[in-house]
């Protein structure tokens, strides 16, 4: 079974972290994809750029509207993810909350959908 | 560049309707799913998507001081909540908002187009 582990934390401290501060985080982040890869976890990730790179698209009727900024304007943005492989959402969650974020943001875990024999869920 | 597709709709109409209605309208949007993933493998054959279950499935995990606290429900509540994501390699933003304005979901809800750091 697939989890997206949503990784939301406050953008303004990262903006704000010098070079240092930030590799530092990168290699805690290093350190969890390299052991989730070991484990036969890690299906992928990817982190986001800043909200502030965001376009909203929207269709209504026959107009598509394009907005500048994200989807809602929330403290703690969805920032990047994780695509991990677990037996269950419990071993997901026990992954989910070795995310670096999880200790001062929040990890929103997530099963991906699949489709029953049959039919729609 | 990379962009990542957010998709966000309001799934709260799509929990509560019966088994065989959801078959139906699944089967009916199928076809404008295919084409635009067929658009998007065609800009980007590596191109991926993820659909997610509900957001009654979701939980939500954090540690403070060591203690970690796992509460029900999606991170945010609000009525639209991410359903969904697409990742292209596309060559710039115009075409990945061409390419969002074609997912069904944008006719209903809003899709937010993130750059992803390389």
């Amino acid at each position: 079974m697939q989890y997206l582990a949503l990784i939301y934390a406050d953008e303004t401290g990262w903006e704000a972290a010098s070079a240092e501060e930030r590799e530092a985080v990168y290699g805690r982040y290093r350190a969890f994809a390299e052991e989730a890869r070991e484990a036969g976890v890690m299906r992928g990730g990817n982190e986001l750029g800043p909200t502030r790179d965001a376009t909203t698209v929207r269709v209504r009727g026959d107009e598509t509207l394009v907005t500048d900024g994200p989807y809602a304007e929330v403290k703690e943005a969805l920032g990047g993810y994780f695509l991990l492989e677990c037996a269950s959402i419990d071993e997901a969650l026990d992954w989910a909350a070795r995310i670096p974020a999880a200790e001062h943001g929040a990890i929103e875990v997530r099963p991906l959908h699949v489709e029953p024999e049959g039919g729609a869920s | 560049m990379k962009y990542a597709m957010l998709i966000y709709g309001d799934d709260s109409q799509w929990v509560d309707l019966p088994g065989e209605e959801k078959v139906k309208l699944r089967a009916e949007e199928m076809p404008r799913w295919v084409a635009l993933f067929e658009e998007l493998q065609k800009a980007d054959p590596d191109v991926s998507g993820h659909e997610l279950d509900g957001r009654t499935t979701a939980k939500v995990v954090r540690v403070r001081d060591g203690e970690r606290i796992v509460t029900d429900g999606p991170f945010a509540e609000t009525k639209e909540v991410v359903g969904g994501v697409f990742l292209a390699d596309l060559p710039d933003l115009d075409e990945a908002i061409r390419l969002a304005s074609q997912i069904p979901v944008a006719e209903m809800g809003s899709i937010e187009i993130r750059p992803v750091v390389q």
